[in-house]
C-alpha cells in the first residue's frame, strides 16, 4: 500500500513520501504516548524478562544471584516442562487443522446473503463473545462423567460416553472440541471475508464451462483465497500456542500432565511456586517456539506462492 | 526545634483532619475493616444474612452466620469482610496476594502448611497476640498445640482438627450382610477383609465400596489422605531418620498403599473419574457404600440420611480403618494466621477482638462443621454429638507430618495426582510410585 | 447452496451439507440450551440427576439468589471499567501513534517504527512475569489501572491504524495545509472523522479482549472486590461441591455472559466486519 520512497527528491534525506508537512521533532509527540506504554510495558519488561531468565530469582526464599544458563539447563531435565511442550505442541497440531478445515467449510456454505446462512453465521459466531470462563463452566457440565450433557444423551442409547476429563488421551482433543466450538468465528469471517472479495465473473464463466463443484473450489476458489488459508493457519497457531485458560479450568493440566501447555506451566513456575526465574526462561522458550512456528509457516506458504 | 514545631504543626493539621473526618461523618462511627481471608466456600443464597449461627449447618453456613453475628453484634465498629477462596487454589492465591502487596489481615491456614509460610518470614508467632486477647494456650488439645507451635513459639490460633473418614452407608452394609448383631457396620482390619467386603457389596447391590471424587486439583487431597492414613497405619513414612530432604516412595510400605488402589481400580470397587459434586451426590443416591472424605461432612450426611427420598438409608461415620499395623489416622487443623504486613496497629487490635470471638464459638465450629474443637474444654460436649464418638479418638491417633518436611502442599498435590491416576486408570502402581519418587526429588532440588 | 447461489434445485450434494450445517449448529447450540435449562433447576434435585431438564420442577430461586448475593454484579462492573478504559486509553494512543508513523517525519521515526513493528511477535506470556514484579513494586496490583495498563504496550492498534492512515488520500491534509491550520488542528478536525470506520474496528476488538481477558487479571486481581467477570467466575467453579449447587453456577454463567450477548445481536453486524476487517489487513 506505501508507495516506495525514492518518489520524493533525493535532497531531504531519507524523508519519508506519504508524510505531509514538515520533518520537525515536534512531530514525535504524536508517538510519544504510545511509545512511553510501549517502553514501559513491552521493552522494558521484555528485558526484564531476559534477564531474570539467567537469575536463581524465588519469590520467597529471595534473590539468588545470577546461574547462567541453570534454568534453561533444569528445564530440559523437568519432565513436566518437556511434556507441556509436547502437550501444546499436539494441540497445535490437532486444533489448527481443525480451524481452518472447519472454519472454511462453514464459509463457503454460508457465503450469500441469505437469511438463512446470516442466522447460520450469528450462531457460529457467537460464541466467540463468551469469555473463557464461561465456556469451560458451559463445557465442564457437558463432560461430566456421571450426569453431563454427552453422559445424559449416551445414556439415552445406553452407552457410556467417553470421559473426556479423566482420560489421558482424550484430554487435549477434548480441550480442542471446547476451544473449536468457542473461537471457530473468527477463521469463519476471515474466509467469508476473502471469498467476497473474489470477483463473480470468475464463477460465472465456470458455470458457462459446466464445471463440477469440486473442480470450481479446487482450481478456482481455493487458488484465490490461498493468502487467507496462510493467514489463518499462522493466526490459529500463534492463538493456540498460547492456549491456558481452557487447560487450566476444565482438566487442570490432567490427568497425569496429559493436557498442561506451556502457558499453564508458566503460570505455575511463576505464580503457584513463585520461581521467577524458572518461569522467565520457560516464557523465552515459548516465545522462540512462536516464533519458530510462525516463521516456518510463513516461509511454507511463501514456498507455495513461488509454485 | 524546627523538626519539634514540623511534627506538632503536622500534628495539629492531623488532628483536625482526623476531626473533620468524624464531624463529617457525624453519625456513622469510625470503623475497622478488617479483611478475613478463607476459604470453607460460599454460601450467601441460602445464609448471606443470616446470624443465626446455632441453626447453620455445615462449614459454609456456620462460617458465614459467625461473621454476621459477630458484624452486627460486636461493640467495636469492626467489620469483617470476608474474602472467600476455594481451597484448590487458595494458597496459590494466597501466595498471589502477598506478590501484589495485598496481604489480608486474618488468613485460614492448615497447620500442615505453617512451615513453608514460617520459613519464609510470612507468618510470625502471634503469642501476644493471643494473650492481648485473652485466649488461653494452655486449653490448645495437644494435636492442635503442636500443629500451631514451630522453634517453640505458637504462630497461628487453631480453629479444628479435622480428619479422614469412611461416611458408611449402613443400608448397603445391610443389604450385603455386612453389619453385626447390633446392626452396626462391620469395618474391615485388613486389606483382603476390605476386597471380600468390596467383593460383596459389588455382588448385591452392583455398586463400587468407594466413592471418592478424582478429578478436579482439589481432590489430590483425597487420594493423598488416604495414602498418608494408610502409611501411618504401618508405621512407615516417606522421610527416613529424621532426613528431610530426600523422600522416599520405594518402600514395601508406600507400595502396599498404592496397590490398596491399584486392586479397588481393577476390580471396580471405587468410583472412577467422579468429581467432588458427582461423589457427594452419587453417595447420597446410593450409588456406593463408602464416601472417602473428612470429618466436615458429617452433619451434610446426616441431613442427607434423613430425607426420605435418599438413597442414603442409615448412615455412621468410622475414622478411616487401621488396614495394617497400628491404630492411625492422617489428620491436619485448620487455624488463623495474621501474616506478615497485613495489619497496622488499629486492625490488629481489632483482630485479636475477633480472634477472641472465634475462640468463644469454637464449639458452634464443630457442632455445625463435623470437625473437632481444638479446646479440651469442649471435648465432653462435642461428644454428645450425633456420631461424634465414632471420631472422638483421632485427637489420640491423628498423625500429621513434621513441620520441617518442606511443601507439604506440593507433596499433597503429586502423591493425591499420583493415586487418582491409578483410580482413573492412567497408570499401575509401579509406574505411579517411579513417578511419584521423580516428582518429590523434583519438588525438594529448589531451595 | 455451495457455489450455485440458487440458480440449481437442491441435489443430494445438497441436502448433505444442510444436514451437516444443521448437525453442525446443534452442537454449537445444545450445550447454551441444556446450561439455560440447568438455571432454572432446584439445586437438590441436580445433586441427584441431571436428566429431564425440560420437565418440572422448575424453579427461578437461582436468578433470585444471584440478584440478591451475588458478587456477579461487582465483577460485571469491573469487566465494565477496564474494558471500556482499555478501549478509550487503546484508540486515544493507537490513533495518535499511527498517525504520526503514517503521516508526520521526524528524527528517529525508522527505529521508532522497526521496533513497534517487532513487538508485534512478543506474546503477552514472554512477559507477564517481570510485568508482575514491576507492578508489585509500584503497588500497582488491585487497581484499575494496573488491569487496564498492560495491554496498551501492544502494537496491534498502532498497526492496524497505520494502515488504515496510510490509505488516506494525503491531499486532504495538504490541502488544509495550505490553510496554514495548526498540525493538531489537522488532526482533530480533518484526519480523525475520516477514521471512525477503524476505530469501530479496533475499538470492538479491544472491548472484547479485554471483556474476556484472562492470564493478567487472574494474576493481578487478587482481591475478592477487584475480580473481573472471567475471574469471578473462575474463582467459583473449580469445585461444584463447595459452591453453592450447579444450578447456581449455571444461572451465573447464563447472567453473566447474557450482557454480552446481547451487545453481539445489537452489534452483530459491526463486529463482524471489524473482526474480519481487524485480522484481515
Amino acid at each position: 500500500m506505501s508507495a516506495p520512497s525514492q518518489a520524493r527528491p533525493v535532497r531531504v534525506a531519507r524523508r519519508d513520501a506519504d508524510a505531509v508537512g514538515r520533518r520537525t521533532a515536534w512531530n514525535a509527540l504524536f508517538i510519544a504516548p504510545y511509545m512511553l506504554a510501549f517502553l514501559v510495558l513491552l521493552v522494558v519488561p521484555l528485558g526484564l524478562g531476559m534477564w531474570l531468565s539467567f537469575q536463581d530469582y524465588d519469590m520467597l526464599a529471595g534473590y539468588g544471584g545470577p546461574v547462567g544458563w541453570e534454568n534453561y539447563e533444569r528445564l530440559l531435565g523437568d519432565r513436566i516442562f518437556l511434556g507441556s511442550v509436547r502437550n501444546t505442541i499436539w494441540f497445535v497440531i490437532i486444533s489448527v487443522p481443525a480451524f481452518v478445515g472447519l472454519g472454511l467449510f462453514l464459509a463457503l456454505l454460508l457465503n450469500d446473503d441469505s437469511r438463512k446462512s446470516s442466522f447460520f453465521r450469528s450462531i457460529f459466531f457467537g460464541s466467540s463473545v463468551l469469555s473463557v470462563t464461561i465456556v469451560t463452566l458451559v463445557w465442564r457440565l457437558v463432560y461430566m462423567p456421571d450426569r453431563g450433557l454427552l453422559q445424559n444423551i449416551a445414556g439415552m442409547f445406553g452407552l457410556t460416553a467417553p470421559n473426556f476429563m479423566t482420560t489421558e488421551a482424550l484430554a487435549l482433543p477434548g480441550i480442542a472440541i471446547v476451544t473449536v466450538w468457542w473461537i471457530i468465528g473468527l477463521p469463519m469471517m476471515l474466509f467469508l471475508a476473502a471469498l467476497q472479495q473474489i470477483p463473480k465473473e470468475v464463477y460465472e464463466a465456470a458455470a458457462l464451462d459446466n464445471a463440477s463443484r469440486w473442480r470450481v473450489l479446487v482450481s478456482i476458489t481455493l487458488p484465490a483465497i490461498r493468502r487467507t488459508i496462510v493467514l489463518v493457519a499462522v493466526i490459529e497457531v500463534i492463538l493456540q500456542f498460547q492456549l491456558f485458560g481452557q487447560a487450566n479450568l476444565i482438566t487442570n493440566g490432567g490427568p497425569n500432565n496429559a493436557s498442561r501447555p506451556i502457558v499453564m506451566f508458566i503460570y505455575e513456575a511463576g505464580f503457584r511456586d513463585w520461581m521467577l526465574g524458572y518461569a522467565a526462561a520457560a516464557s523465552q522458550i515459548l516465545f522462540v517456539l512462536m516464533l519458530g512456528a510462525a516463521m516456518l509457516q510463513m516461509w511454507i506458504g511463501r514456498q507455495k506462492d513461488g509454485g | 526545634m524546627t523538626i519539634t514545631k514540623l511534627t506538632s504543626a503536622l500534628a495539629a493539621g492531623a488532628i483536625v483532619a482526623g476531626a473533620l473526618a468524624t464531624s463529617g461523618a457525624a453519625l456513622a462511627q469510625q470503623k475497622t475493616e478488617i479483611s478475613f481471608a478463607r476459604f470453607f466456600g460460599a454460601c450467601d443464597a441460602d445464609y448471606g444474612t443470616s446470624q443465626d449461627y446455632q441453626k447453620a449447618r455445615g462449614e459454609c453456613g456456620v462460617m458465614t452466620t459467625l461473621v454476621n453475628h459477630f458484624n452486627a453484634t460486636n461493640k467495636d465498629n469492626i467489620v469483617v469482610k470476608p474474602q472467600i477462596i476455594e481451597w484448590g487454589p487458595y494458597y496459590q492465591q494466597l501466595t498471589a496476594r502477598i506478590a501484589a502487596r495485598d496481604v489480608p489481615t486474618i488468613a485460614v491456614m492448615h497447620t500442615s502448611q505453617i512451615g513453608d509460610f514460617v520459613r519464609s518470614r510470612i507468618v510470625e508467632p502471634i503469642e501476644d497476640d493471643l494473650k492481648a486477647a485473652g485466649i488461653d494456650i494452655n486449653d490448645f488439645t495437644p494435636h492442635a498445640k503442636a500443629g500451631v507451635t514451630l522453634n517453640g513459639k505458637v504462630h497461628a490460633l487453631p480453629w479444628d482438627t479435622h480428619s479422614w473418614l469412611w461416611h458408611i452407608n449402613v443400608g448397603m452394609f445391610k443389604q450385603a450382610g455386612l453389619v453385626d448383631a447390633a446392626g452396626a457396620p462391620i469395618v474391615p482390619k485388613t486389606v483382603d477383609e476390605l476386597m471380600q467386603q468390596a467383593k460383596l457389596i459389588k455382588e448385591k447391590t452392583g455398586k463400587p465400596y468407594f466413592v471418592m471424587a478424582s478429578v478436579a486439583a482439589g481432590d489430590a487431597g483425597n487420594g493423598a489422605r488416604s495414602f498418608w492414613t494408610m502409611m501411618y497405619t504401618q508405621n512407615a513414612s516417606i522421610f527416613k531418620d529424621g532426613n528431610f530432604d530426600k523422600a522416599d516412595f520405594n518402600s514395601p510400605e508406600a507400595k502396599n498403599a498404592f496397590e490398596v488402589f491399584e486392586r479397588l481400580s481393577k476390580e471396580g470397587y471405587i468410583t472412577k473419574g467422579t468429581d467432588g459434586a458427582g461423589a457427594l451426590g452419587g453417595f447420597i443416591g446410593g450409588n456406593g457404600a463408602v464416601l472417602l472424605t473428612g470429618t466436615w461432612r458429617i452433619d451434610d450426611m446426616i441431613a442427607a440420611a434423613a430425607k426420605p427420598e435418599s438413597g442414603l438409608k442409615e448412615y455412621t461415620a468410622r475414622i478411616f480403618p487401621n488396614l495394617f499395623k497400628q491404630d492411625a489416622v492422617w489428620a491436619d487443623n485448620h487455624s488463623w494466621v495474621m501474616l506478615r504486613g497485613g495489619t497496622n496497629p488499629q486492625t490488629r487490635k481489632a483482630a485479636q477482638i475477633f480472634m477472641k470471638y472465634l475462640w468463644d464459638h469454637n464449639f458452634d465450629w464443630a457442632r455445625g462443621g463435623g470437625h473437632l474443637p481444638i479446646r479440651n474444654s469442649l471435648m465432653a460436649e462435642y461428644a454428645k454429638l450425633p456420631e461424634r464418638p465414632n471420631v472422638m479418638r483421632i485427637t489420640e491417633i491423628g498423625r500429621s507430618l513434621p513441620h520441617d518436611v518442606r511443601r507439604q502442599f506440593g507433596f499433597q498435590s503429586l502423591i493425591g495426582e499420583e493415586v487418582n491416576n491409578i483410580i482413573n486408570g492412567n497408570k499401575l502402581a509401579a509406574q505411579a510410585m517411579k513417578d511419584a519418587q521423580e516428582r518429590a526429588d523434583q519438588l525438594l532440588s529448589r531451595r | 447452496m455451495v457455489l450455485g447461489r440458487g440458480v440449481k434445485k437442491l441435489d443430494l450434494v445438497d441436502m448433505l451439507l444442510l444436514a451437516a450445517l444443521v448437525g453442525l449448529a446443534i452442537v454449537w447450540v445444545a450445550p447454551i440450551v441444556w446450561v439455560i435449562g440447568l438455571a432454572f433447576k432446584p439445586n437438590d434435585v441436580l445433586m441427584r440427576t441431571t436428566g429431564g431438564i425440560f420437565a418440572p420442577p422448575f424453579t427461578g430461586k437461582n436468578f433470585r439468589d444471584i440478584l440478591a448475593t451475588s458478587a456477579v454484579f461487582g465483577w460485571m462492573l469491573n469487566s465494565f471499567i477496564v474494558a471500556i478504559g482499555q478501549t478509550f486509553l487503546t484508540l486515544a494512543i493507537s490513533t495518535l501513534a499511527g498517525y504520526g508513523f503514517a503521516r508526520t517525519d521526524f528524527p528517529g521515526k525508522r527505529i521508532a517504527f522497526i521496533l513497534v513493528i517487532a513487538g508485534l511477535a512478543v506474546p503477552e506470556q514472554a512477559i507477564i512475569v517481570p510485568l508482575h514484579t514491576m507492578f508489585a513494586e509500584a503497588h500497582l496490583h488491585n487497581t484499575y489501572f494496573g488491569l487496564i495498563a498492560p495491554r496498551l504496550a501492544f502494537p496491534f492498534g498502532v498497526f492496524l491504524m497505520y494502515q488504515y492512515f496510510k490509505g488516506v488520500p494525503r491531499e486532504i491534509e495538504e490541502a488544509a495545509m495550505l490553510d496554514n491550520a495548526s498540525r493538531l488542528k489537522i488532526f482533530f478536525r480533518v484526519v480523525l472523522p475520516l477514521t471512525v470506520p477503524a476505530q469501530a474496528t479496533l475499538g470492538i476488538y479491544t472491548f472484547l479482549h479485554a471483556w474476556n481477558e484472562y492470564f493478567w487479571p487472574l494474576v493481578s486481581a487478587t482481591k475478592p472486590e477487584m475480580y473481573t467477570l472471567t475471574i469471578g467466575l473462575a474463582a467459583t467453579q473449580t469445585n461444584f461441591a463447595q459452591t453453592e449447587g450447579i444450578g447456581f453456577l449455571m444461572a451465573q454463567a447464563v447472567f453473566a455472559g447474557l450482557p454480552i450477548l446481547i451487545l453481539y445481536l445489537f452489534f452483530q453486524r459491526h463486529i463482524v466486519t471489524a473482526v474480519a476487517g481487524g485480522a484481515g489487513k
